[in-house]
Order: structure tokens, then C-alpha cells, then sequence
């Protein structure tokens, strides 16, 4: 039995439409989740299968820092799916330069945050000061590099032609082994 | 499945750290292993020791000597770098665990054994990324 909280406001998505969500993690992770909505805890307790009930905590964990349930339930699909979360609170110096991160991370108009979905595959959502991130082990680790170099101070620029080289790679572009 | 006499059942410790993954077989005792990996067994560059890939193959070669052993079933405690370091345990362990239960050995009960301080020494001060 493992505890997870979760914000307020993240409560409804988690059970859905009349429990429809909760149910569906219930069903597909075998698991049973017990939520408490005054204080945005939740217990979830293995019933089935104990391999299939270890991705549950992160897929409540990946819904309560502002993902749709939808893609946290992808968590499910495969084998090498990770969900990774970046707290950008510790990684930055105050309220405003968090605000400021948090703005250069999204972009203007969503750019910077699209291209790291769009070019590695993931799923990234930056929800409150936390930066959540969806995918296979290596495009995560992309993302997570991708994220660092931007809280580095490094130009967009830098960094989407980072995102291009890895994308190149990920997807199979001429693969000429590693350097001995 | 039900648990008959002669099943015998071990333990697989799963350390998964950010930069290796470390796993041992032992009997229920846990006095005694029988098997014993680290990501160094199985790929060249330090970098990828942590790696769920690394992982996934080392549980494959550790499921086919616990087979060999007679086990019939783990049980997995899991582990992270704990104390003041991270609390959660690193890429490795769920691949592992996925990696032996798709190997054909049973997984019982799966234990989070990380160890948390009652309040100890000091926390490293936050990393400038």
C-alpha cells in the first residue's frame, strides 16, 4: 500500500466522471484507490497482479501534476515508460526567476514546450512549479537534458537545434556506432 | 497459483540508484545469495549502468540462474539511494522487476525497503542544475 497526494484541483480528473477514471486505473493496473477528497490523499492498495500495480503510484502521481489521464494511463503500454518529474522550485532562485523559468520552458505561445513534445515523443506538462514528463526512457532523457540547458540560461535556439539532433537520432537517422 | 512445499521462493534485492543498478538473489534467509549483478556486467560506458535496458538484461541472465537454483518465486525489496539522498528508486528497478516476472519467475510480494531518516545528518544543499 503506497500513499500519494495530490492538489486539490487535480482531485476531479483523477475520479472522473462519475468515477469513470478511477475505475479504469482500478481495472487496467489492478489496483484498488482510496481517495480522500477533503485532504487530496491517496491510498492505492494492490489487489491483482503485483508487477501491473507498481506503475499506479505514478500514473495518480502523473495525474495529480497536471497530466490527462489519458496519457498517464500510457504509462501501462510498455515496458521501458517512465514517468519523471522535475521540480523546478529547487531549481530555481524565487518566485519571480520561477515565473520566468517556467514562461522560458512553455515559450512563447507554447513553442518551446510543443517542440520538446513534437521532437522527442514525450509528453511534458509544467503545472504549478513542477515539470512532468511522459515517455520512453531515452526520450525522457532527452527532455530532461533539453530542460536543464533551458534553466542553464541557454538560448532557445541552442536548445531546439539540440532537440533536432536528438530527434535525428531517436528516430533511426544513420546510426554510425560508438565512438571507440 | 498456490504455494506448495516444494516451491521454494528467494529474495531479489533491487538496488536502483541514478548510476547503477545492483541486483542480488538470496534465499528467504537472505543470508545466503545465489545470484549477483551490477550494471557494469553487461554494458561498456559507466553512463549507461543505471539504464533500464542494462537492467532488463541482467535480470534475464539473474532469472536464468535462479531458475537453474530451484527458486521458483521472488520476492522483491526495492531500494533507492535513501537517506539524505533521493527517496525514489532510480530507472532500474521497475525494468527488473518487469524483466523477471516476463522471464517466467513468480513475484510475490514487492516491498519498498529505501531507507528514510528519523531525522539524521544534514541535507546536501541544492545543486545549481
Amino acid at each position: 500500500m503506497q500513499h500519494v497526494t495530490i492538489p486539490q484541483d487535480r482531485i476531479g480528473v483523477l475520479i472522473g466522471e462519475g468515477g469513470e477514471t478511477m475505475r479504469e486505473i482500478e481495472s487496467r493496473a489492478e489496483v484498488r484507490l482510496d481517495i480522500d477528497s477533503e485532504s487530496g490523499s491517496v491510498a492505492v492498495e494492490t489487489v491483482g497482479d503485483p508487477v501491473k500495480g507498481l506503475t499506479a503510484p505514478d500514473i495518480v502521481r502523473a495525474i495529480g501534476r497536471g497530466f490527462k489521464p489519458q496519457t498517464a494511463l500510457t504509462l501501462l503500454d510498455g515496458d521501458l515508460r517512465m514517468f519523471d518529474l522535475i521540480n523546478l522550485d529547487a531549481q530555481t532562485r524565487n518566485k519571480n526567476d520561477l515565473r520566468r523559468q517556467k514562461g522560458r520552458l512553455i515559450g512563447e505561445n507554447g513553442r518551446t514546450r510543443e517542440l520538446m513534445e513534437e521532437l522527442t515523443g514525450a509528453h511534458v506538462v509544467i503545472y504549478g512549479s513542477t515539470l512532468g514528463i511522459i515517455g520512453e526512457a531515452e526520450e525522457v532523457d532527452v527532455v530532461r537534458q533539453a530542460v536543464s540547458m533551458i534553466l542553464d540560461g541557454a538560448p532557445h535556439g541552442t536548445v531546439y537545434s539540440f532537440l533536432e539532433r536528438k530527434h535525428n537520432e531517436l528516430t533511426g537517422g544513420p546510426d554510425l556506432g560508438n565512438p571507440r | 497459483m498456490s504455494e506448495s512445499a516444494e516451491q521454494k521462493w528467494g529474495i531479489a534485492h533491487v538496488y536502483a540508484s541514478f548510476n547503477n543498478t545492483l541486483i542480488t538473489i538470496t534465499d528467504q534467509t537472505g543470508a545466503e545469495t545465489i545470484v549477483k549483478s551490477s550494471g557494469g556486467s553487461v554494458v561498456k560506458q559507466n553512463r549507461d549502468e543505471a539504464s533500464p535496458y542494462a537492467a532488463m538484461q541482467m535480470a534475464e541472465t539473474v532469472a536464468e540462474q535462479v531458475k537453474a537454483a530451484g527458486l521458483s518465486g521472488l520476492h522483491v525489496r526495492v531500494r533507492g539511494p535513501g537517506g539524505n539522498g533521493n527517496k525514489s528508486p532510480g530507472p532500474g528497478a521497475q525494468a527488473t522487476i518487469r524483466a523477471l516476472a516476463r522471464a517466467g519467475i513468480e513475484i510475490g510480494r514487492i516491498e519498498d525497503v529505501t531507507p528514510v531518516p528519523h531525522d539524521g545528518t544534514r541535507a546536501p544543499k541544492n545543486k545549481r542544475v
